[in-house]
């Protein structure tokens, strides 16, 4: 069985089944470097001291990890997290992100904890002449007031 | 402001270099190899490092909120990776009115990002707008 197909495997194995991460405080600072890398100029998005500041929308659900990064053991020797696509750790095989579906329901604000609930809903063989799988991973975010934003991201696998 | 179908999303641009990846990387703490290694990009059969997901999805939104308005809101955004995007590459991000709902005053854009010479589709997408 190659590499892919264990991936697949593995994958169809663990649809349905949730896992959380925890990705820490906001901090005003982050969001604002955050912003800036992304080519805003807004200080409404740039500029923590500015009196009409906010999170940029995308930066929570860009996140990979908290502020507190992760151990040498937790990556893939092609840099990605061993847990980030599902049924890939260990394996040889080509990961590309897909797309994202971002709903917002929420605002984040600085200060506000931020927890992630991840669930792999589907796995799908594409393509013909190049063959890849398209794996579908749900994912919710909340603080503890509320849900902020539920995102549909797409994880190709080669 | 009044909306109707069909018209024109004003684009938005953005040229990412090499550094404005490792930039996102950092903040994002996102080490995949193929956005700032350019021969483990290249042994993955990409021309060189590549523009980050997320990065691409800022720019949909960019595009959205440029267009709702100071006041207005983005509760949608999406877009698909059609074509990897090369450090150094403009992107441009521009697309018309797909749809108005009189009622909800909820306004649909259809968004779609160039790269290179603006002759490769790097993204398509969508966003739905509330205008300011």
């Amino acid at each position: 069985m190659s590499a892919w197909e264990v991936a697949e495997e593995r994958a169809r194995a663990v649809i349905g089944r949730p896992d959380h991460r925890d990705l820490g405080v906001v901090r005003a600072e982050d969001a604002a470097e955050f912003a800036r890398a992304a080519g805003e100029t807004s200080p409404r998005l740039t500029d923590p001291g500015h009196p009409g500041f906010s999170v940029h929308p995308l930066y929570v659900v860009s996140l990979l990890r908290g502020a507190g990064g992760a151990g040498q053991g937790e990556f893939r020797p092609d840099g990605m997290y061993r847990d980030e696509v599902p049924g890939t750790d260990g394996l040889d095989v080509r990961l590309m992100a897909g797309g994202q579906e971002v709903r917002f329901t929420g605002e984040v604000r600085a200060g506000d904890r931020i927890a992630v609930r991840r669930v792999l809903t589907d796995v799908a063989r594409k393509g013909s002449d190049a063959p890849f799988l398209l794996l579908t991973v749900e994912k919710t975010y909340t603080a503890e007031r509320s849900t902020l934003v539920r995102v549909r991201e797409r994880f190709i696998v080669r | 402001m009044r909306v109707h179908t069909g018209q024109p999303v004003p684009p938005v641009e953005f040229t990412p270099d090499t550094v404005t990846l490792l930039r996102f990387g950092a903040v994002t703490r996102n080490a995949h190899r193929i956005h700032y290694d350019t021969g483990f990009a290249r042994s993955e059969g990409l021309d060189g490092p590549v523009v980050m997901a997320q990065l691409h999805g800022c720019l949909m939104h960019r595009a959205a909120m440029s267009f709702a308005g100071r006041d207005g809101q983005v509760l949608e955004v999406e877009w698909q990776n059609r074509a990897p995007a090369l450090a150094g590459e403009r992107l441009v991000v521009s697309g018309t009115v797909g749809a108005v709902d009189p009622v909800s005053g909820r306004v649909t854009l259809d968004l779609v990002e160039h790269g290179g010479r603006g002759d490769v589709v790097c993204c398509r997408g969508r966003a739905v707008v509330l205008m300011g």
